[in-house]
This record gives structure tokens, C-alpha cells and sequence, in this order.
């Protein structure tokens, strides 16, 4: 913990929930950047997902205990991200992080868009990638409808 | 109009919770996850049985959850249960969550995110064992709000160092204090210069597991 009370609390210091394939890579690619994170798995071969070049560090336990978020030092975080493969983990994890450690920006990850009804007060930034995949191949879709439209307009 | 109870998750606690509320008189609904378990609890008679995830809201709607006045949820995880009670309140408008938890230490979140009671085995049942082991010197313990605070009973006997005394000379710890004095079959409020007498039964109202202090003060023991 000697390298996060190095730095002023609470400025840069990314918790993240999950070491799957989105949390090993967020941690990576944030790691990369030079930033200070940390990525909690109860599962430890989960932390060999991480690229060798990370620079973070790892806590072993299950992030729906309050001592395990404690460890962790939850407190500091200025961002906690909850992307385990369980939904309900994450929602849960997430409104504790909000409200018992009172951290702005929490960001979860839910396969069924559904489910964010039970926390829509929270504010907390939602991703499904069901939606995600859903607009994106809408996207490529009209684009390819544009072309076509573009190119018959060239035609007349 | 009966009361509508939906019971969600819960093998051996569920199928007792359902064959006693029914014989009380309710409209009991169980969800479960597991098939097997399932036709188990179909052979109760008068039991309606969802089979299906509690936490995914469509299998909620096939429950009929809009139309529970009461939902329990009674799984093994704290999670599903947490999100099982949310979304009854929030999305069916159920005017009562109730939720079992494992983890003590998340009794205070469950309610502060809106469940509307918290039910923490690991508490009851060593609030029990405690009561039963005390049991000689307390003649009942009524634990409130998970144990926070308890109401017990304790008699007095000729031999316990309190008799004779005034209440203001007794060193009680101060989060406790005597409600209520049984003398005989009369209860009186205590004041400071009421005198304990052999054979008295007080009533005792303590916070945060002080009670045993105060008995030993009280009885000697």
C-alpha cells in the first residue's frame, strides 16, 4: 500500500471490481497509462488475465465483504468499477461502494439492462454490452443503408 | 382479501415459511431456480410455484409480484437476495420487503438501501443460544432491532447484592436501565429512590450487549 500513500488521496486511485476479460484489461490499459489501480478477484488464477507490464496491485477476496472493500481502502478511491460476471454482485457492490463509502464515481457493468431499476436513484454510470452491441450493429447497419442510399443518388 | 406472500429462493426454509403461512390463512407464491426443488414444493397444497431466477424482473412479473403485500427473499446469497427486495419495492411496489442475510456486518446496508426488515440468522440464532444459556439468571430476552437493544427479565433473589438498595445507589452500566419493577403481580416505574426488594422482577431495557453487565451488577452472578 506504500505506493498509493505516496500520492495525495483520493486524487487518481481506480478500484476495480472483477479480473475477467473487461476488468483485466481496464486495469492494463489504465496500469499503461500511469495511473494507480487496483483490481479485486476472489478467484486468484484470475489475476494471470493481467498483462506482465502491470503495475497495480491485486487484493484475493470476495468484494461483496465490507472487509475485503476495507483492505482495499475503498475510502481513497475516486472511482470504483464493478465488473464481475455477476450482475447481482455488481449492483450490490456497487451501492455499497455509493453509499457506505460514498464514492461519485461508481460504474457497473450489467448484462441485463433490466435490472438497473433497483438503483436509477443512484446515479450510478451503467454499461450493458447487450445495448452496446445492439446500437453499434445499428450503426454499421445504417451506415452501409446511407452508402447505398448515396450511391444510387449518384446514380440519378 | 387474504394476504399475498411471494417467497423467493429457499429450499427447507421456504417450503416451511409457505406450509405455515398457508395454514395461517395466506396467498403464498414461492420462486425457485432449481427444478428439483420446484416439485418439492408444488406437493404443498395450495402453494403456487414459479420456477426461475428471482433476480431477473420478467420472472418476477410471471409471480405475479405487482400484486404481493409482502415479499421475503430467501436465498443463500446476500446479493440476489438484496436485489430481489429492490426490485419488488422499487419496480412491483411490494409495501413489504423482507430479507434474509448472511453477512451481519450488512444488516445496517439492507436497510439503508429501503428493505423494510432485515433478517440476520447468524444474530437470532447466537442471540438464542445466549438467551439459553443464560437462562437462570434471565427469565426472558426480547432482542430488538437485530439485538441492538433488549428487554429482559430478571428476577431478583434474597441473596443477589441489589436488595435493600435504592435504584440510584445501584452502579448500572449507562446504556441500561429498569423500565419496570414486578412486585408480586403490581408493576411500578421505577424512580431513583424506589428500593429493590427479594423476589422483585425487573425489567430490564439495554443497548449493544451491556445487558450482561448490568445482570451481573443486579444478581451477583
Amino acid at each position: 500500500m506504500g505506493l498509493l500513500t505516496e500520492k495525495k488521496a483520493n486524487e487518481d486511485y481506480i478500484i476495480i471490481i472483477g479480473c475477467g476479460r473487461l476488468g483485466a484489461n481496464l486495469a492494463s490499459t489504465l496500469s499503461d497509462e500511469g495511473r494507480n489501480v487496483l483490481i479485486i478477484d476472489k478467484n486468484k488464477d484470475a489475476f494471470r488475465k493481467l498483462s506482465p507490464s502491470f503495475e497495480g496491485l491485486t487484493v484475493n477476496g470476495d468484494a461483496t465483504e465490507l472487509d475485503v472493500l476495507q483492505e482495499a481502502q475503498i475510502s481513497k478511491a475516486s472511482v470504483v468499477i464493478a465488473v464481475t460476471n455477476n450482475d447481482n454482485v455488481n449492483i450490490m457492490v456497487a451501492q455499497i461502494a455509493r453509499e457506505m463509502f460514498q464514492i461519485q464515481r461508481v460504474i457497473t457493468r450489467l448484462y441485463d439492462p433490466e435490472r438497473e431499476y433497483v438503483y436509477h436513484e443512484f446515479d450510478i454510470d451503467t454499461i450493458c454490452p447487450a445495448i452496446l452491441s445492439a446500437k453499434e450493429i445499428d450503426k454499421i447497419l445504417s451506415e452501409t443503408g446511407m452508402s447505398k442510399c448515396e450511391f444510387q443518388e449518384e446514380k440519378q | 382479501m387474504k394476504t399475498k406472500v411471494l417467497l423467493v429462493g429457499g429450499r427447507s426454509k421456504a417450503k416451511s415459511l409457505a406450509t405455515s403461512l398457508i395454514r395461517k390463512g395466506y396467498r403464498v407464491t414461492v420462486v425457485n431456480d432449481t427444478y428439483e426443488d420446484c416439485l418439492e414444493l408444488a406437493e404443498i397444497d395450495g402453494l403456487t410455484v414459479i420456477n426461475g431466477d428471482g433476480t431477473k424482473p420478467f420472472v418476477l412479473e410471471d409471480a405475479n409480484a405487482g400484486d404481493a403485500d409482502i415479499a421475503i427473499a430467501l436465498t443463500s446469497k446476500d446479493e440476489d437476495n438484496l436485489v430481489i427486495c429492490e426490485l419488488c419495492k422499487k419496480r412491483f411496489h411490494v409495501k413489504k420487503t423482507v430479507a434474509l442475510v448472511l453477512d451481519p456486518k450488512k444488516t445496517d446496508f439492507f436497510y439503508r438501501m429501503g428493505i423494510d426488515s432485515v433478517v440476520c440468522a447468524i444474530t437470532a440464532i447466537s442471540g438464542i443460544i445466549e438467551q439459553q444459556a443464560f437462562m437462570d439468571k434471565i427469565a426472558t430476552l426480547v432482542p430488538i432491532r437485530e439485538g441492538r437493544v433488549s428487554v429482559a427479565e430478571v428476577p431478583i433473589s434474597g441473596t443477589a447484592p441489589v436488595v435493600g438498595k435504592k435504584l440510584w445507589e445501584i452502579n448500572l452500566p449507562k446504556q441500561v436501565i429498569i423500565g419496570c419493577i414486578l412486585r408480586g403481580d403490581t408493576p411500578m416505574v421505577p424512580r431513583g429512590d424506589t428500593r429493590i426488594l427479594a423476589g422483585d422482577m425487573l425489567v430490564l431495557i439495554s443497548s449493544d450487549k451491556q445487558e450482561m453487565a448490568a445482570i451481573k451488577e443486579l444478581t451477583g452472578h
